[in-house]
Parts: C-alpha cells; structure tokens; sequence
C-alpha cells in the first residue's frame, strides 16, 4: 500500500492522531438539487459509527464520495489524511464498500466473480482468497453456479464476500442487512465485529437504526444534506466546524 | 514499482479484464448470436440490393464487408459495456485500485477479440455470397481485418465508455463514433481492396501503414483520456 499522505485539512498537532475519515462542508449536487448541503465530521480510527437518517438524507452520497465513486461538488474529504477527490489512487486501495447495488457479472460464476474482484485488488493467488471468502460468507456449496440464477440475499452476500478480498482500512456499507435473511443479517454482525475487533474502521448507512446503534461506537443523523445530530462515540465535529443544525421541530418549539 | 512491473500489472489487469468479458460474452450466446446474423444479413441485402453482376459485386466487396464490421462492431463494443451497468458493475469496476489505462486496455482486448471474431465469419460469408476467392489474398486480407479490428475496438472502447451512462446511448454511440473512424474505414477498405485485387498499384503497405498509425494514435489517446469517463 502506498505511504504517501497527503494531509490538506487546517494543521493540527502531531500529537493527535490523524482520523479515519474528514470531511469539511461537502456538498454533493446533481442538477439543482443538492444531496449534500455541508457535511463536517470526522471519524476515530477504528471506529463503527452508523449514519442514520430517512431517505434522501444523503447517507448513501456521503458514502460514495468517500469511497470514490463521486466527487463533491463543494468542500474536501479525507480518508486516512488522503484527499479523496485529489488522490483517488491513494486512496481504492484503502477502502471496501458495499453499495445498494452489488456490482456483479451474472454470466459469471460465483468463484469466477469473487476471482475476478481478488484479480483486480491484486491478491497474491486469487483462486485461493475467493474460496474462502465464498466460505465465510456460506456459499461455498454455491461457488459454480452462475450468479444470475441466485437470490437477492445470495448476490447480497457474495458482495459481502467481495468485501473480505482486500485488506481496507475503512469499510463503508449501505443499508448492509437489506435483502437479508435471518442467518444473513447474523453473517453481517458477525463481520461488523470482526472488522472492528481487527482494528478497521467502518461506516454504515442504515434507517434501521435499533440493530445498528446496538453495535456501533457513534452515529450521525444526517436529514436533508446536513448532519443534525452527533451521538456516542468516535465521531465528531471538527475543530472550528460549525455547530449542527438543530432538528425542524426542536427548532419550532424553541421558538 | 519498476516501469516493467507496472506494465506487467497492467497487462494481468487488462487480461482479467478481456476475460471477464469474453466469458460473459460467450455465456450470453444470444447477443453475440444475433450480431453475427444481423451482420451476415446486412451483406445478404447488400447482395440483393446490387443486384447479380458479378463483377459489380465483387468491386463492392471491400466496401460492404467493412459496413457489415462496423454495424456489426457496434453492437459488440456497446454490449461490452452495457455489461457493465448491469447491477452497479461500472461503479465497482472503477473502485478498483487499478490503473485506468489497464481497465481501458482490457476492454480494448475484449473489442478486439470479438470485432476478430466477426470479421473471421464475415469473410467467408464475403466469398460465398458475392464469388471472391479469399485464399490467394489471405495474408494482407488478414493483416488489413486485423488493423482494421484494432482501430475500431480502440475507438469503439473510448467512446462506448463516453455513452455507457447516457439514456440516448445506442443512438449516440454511432453518432460520435462514425465520424472519428472515417479515416479508419477509408484505409480498411482501400487495402482489403488492394489485397482483393492483387495489388497492382503497389498501394497496399501505404494503407497498411495508415491503419497501424491510426490505431497507435488511437490506442494512446483512449487509454489516456478513458480514466476521466469513469469519473462520476
């Protein structure tokens, strides 16, 4: 993994540790209409932190610009102290998402998918990192099927398998119990805490939020573009960052 | 990372790649199936439409057999990447930690390999249908279908990635495309002429030459500019 960071948030001391993940006022537009209206946070290093919030909130833009799928439109995101819009490169080989969409080749086989993704992240020998992602993820009796003729909760979790290819220093999910069984739904806890055990820092996005506050460190509730309320641990305002919005209806009663 | 251990990177990528895509590409018969039989039936009504003179028919050959490759080719680049919209696969495709020119490459292979393969059927098709004998020009035939091949998968894969989000793609795919393999076509079909016709005026190697640095142009510029069409 390259070394090289590149660090263009305000100077901080040495001392403190450099987060997971930064951003400063994103704003993510498409069209007129804007996803993102001015996010800040930052997120420890090794921490869960859940992002809450309704549909539309931007949970899942917030996501794809720190996984580098989208650029912002306003404002800067770091990952690991690497701008994500500047330094892409620096930053793929650090992060694993699973998004709403599973990014699959239904001609393919399942061993040939996950080969094909161990390929790409260049492992070292892609036949054997994809039996056993196929293992843990239970579809190792399934591994010569072509995954057009699977379920949704299969191609569910043969992303996730795709997930245990890399060795990424942050995971981002979207919505990662949707489609999923009740064995399922165990199999992605049981990930949530063996990334979490190791070390890794992970963000996920969810309306489900009893099951996830239950196993994370922190959340954010994001409503319309912006964060209006932080809570737990491991995720924070910036220094200097303005303060969060207040809910529409806290606001009204205050008034 | 050593220049050579980059470019070796590089091609195991682009391979991956190519093969992902041919696998895909052979599995789903159907679309490659009716490629095939839609350019075949393009030269079919190509045949119809001259008529049954002979010798009218065998000076249009070149020309229509490149026609039939390159409605045919269209199909084919545009599939390759429409396989890629299926389920977020693009997105995921550009979340690799992989150089874009190797993703550009690999497609590029793909494209190739399959605008070889419907040029290996359509020659023959040629020859049945407007009386060509194929064996006594086959070696600068091939040549001319190989260069030929390798300048359309190289513009056919930059620009099948500037259309792949668009909603208008199929209609513009052709429209952005025809006019930058103009030149390629011109050439393609002067020396499948020449090879035709036994070369007499000496003008083969000049077309040959063309084509080669047109898909040298071609294959640079597409594996520089392809990294910013991945870009959301």
């Amino acid at each position: 993994m390259p070394q090289t960071t590149i660090y263009s948030a305000p100077p901080r001391s040495p001392l403190v540790p450099i987060p997971a993940v930064a951003t400063r006022d994103v704003a993510r537009l498409f069209g007129r209409s804007a996803a993102l209206a001015g996010v800040s946070l930052e997120v420890e290093r090794g921490r869960m932190v859940a992002f809450l919030g309704p549909n539309g909130a931007g949970k899942t833009t917030l996501l794809r610009i720190l996984a580098t799928s989208l650029r912002p439109t306003f404002g800067t995101a770091h990952v690991d102290g690497i701008d994500v819009a500047e330094r892409p490169e620096l930053v793929r080989p650090r992060v694993a998402y699973l998004s709403h969409a599973t990014g699959l080749y239904d001609e393919l086989t399942a061993a040939e998918n996950l080969r094909f993704a161990a390929t790409m992240l260049r492992r070292s020998n892609p036949a054997d990192a994809a039996t056993h992602a196929l293992a843990e993820v239970g579809l190792e009796a399934d591994g010569a099927r072509r995954v057009r003729g699977f379920s949704a909760g299969m191609r569910r979790r043969l992303a996730l398998g795709r997930l245990l290819l890399g060795a990424p220093s942050l995971v981002l999910l979207d919505e990662p119990h949707a489609a999923l069984d009740a064995e399922g739904a165990a199999l992605v806890d049981r990930l949530l805490d063996q990334w979490r055990d190791g070390g890794t820092t992970v963000l996920v996005a969810t309306h489900q939020a009893d099951r996830i506050t239950r196993l994370a460190d922190g959340w954010a509730r994001l409503d319309a573009g912006v964060v209006v309320e932080l809570g737990g641990a491991g995720v924070t305002l910036p220094a200097a960052a303005p303060a969060p919005i207040p809910e529409p209806a806290t606001a009204t009663a205050e008034r | 990372m050593s220049g050579m251990d980059a470019i070796r990177t590089d091609l195991g990528v682009a391979w991956a790649i190519a093969r992902k895509d041919a696998l895909s590409e052979l599995r789903g018969r159907q679309a490659a199936g009716s490629t095939l039989f839609f350019a075949a039936l393009v030269l079919l009504l190509f045949g119809f439409a001259l008529g049954p003179d002979t010798r009218r028919l065998t000076e249009a050959a070149p020309g229509l057999l490149w026609l039939a490759i390159v409605f045919g080719g269209l199909l084919t680049v545009a599939r390759l990447h429409q396989l890629e919209t299926e389920d977020g696969a693009l997105d995921e495709l550009a979340r690799y930690p992989v150089e874009r020119r190797a993703i550009y490459l690999g497609k590029a292979i793909a494209g190739l390999g399959a605008m070889l393969v419907l040029g290996g059927v359509l020659l023959p098709v040629v020859a049945i249908l407007y009386g060509i004998d194929l064996l006594g020009a086959a070696p600068a035939l091939v040549l001319a279908l190989v260069l030929g091949s390798i300048g359309f998968a190289a513009v056919g894969t930059f620009y099948a990635g500037v259309t792949v989000r668009l909603r208008a793609r199929e209609v513009m795919l052709p429209l952005l495309m025809l006019p930058v393999i103009a030149p390629l076509l011109l050439a393609a079909v002067k020396a499948t002429a020449a090879a035709l016709g036994g070369d007499p005026l000496g003008e083969l190697a000049s077309w040959l030459q063309l084509l080669a640095g047109y898909d040298l142009v071609m294959l640079l510029a597409g594996a520089a500019g392809y990294g910013f069409l991945l870009e959301e």
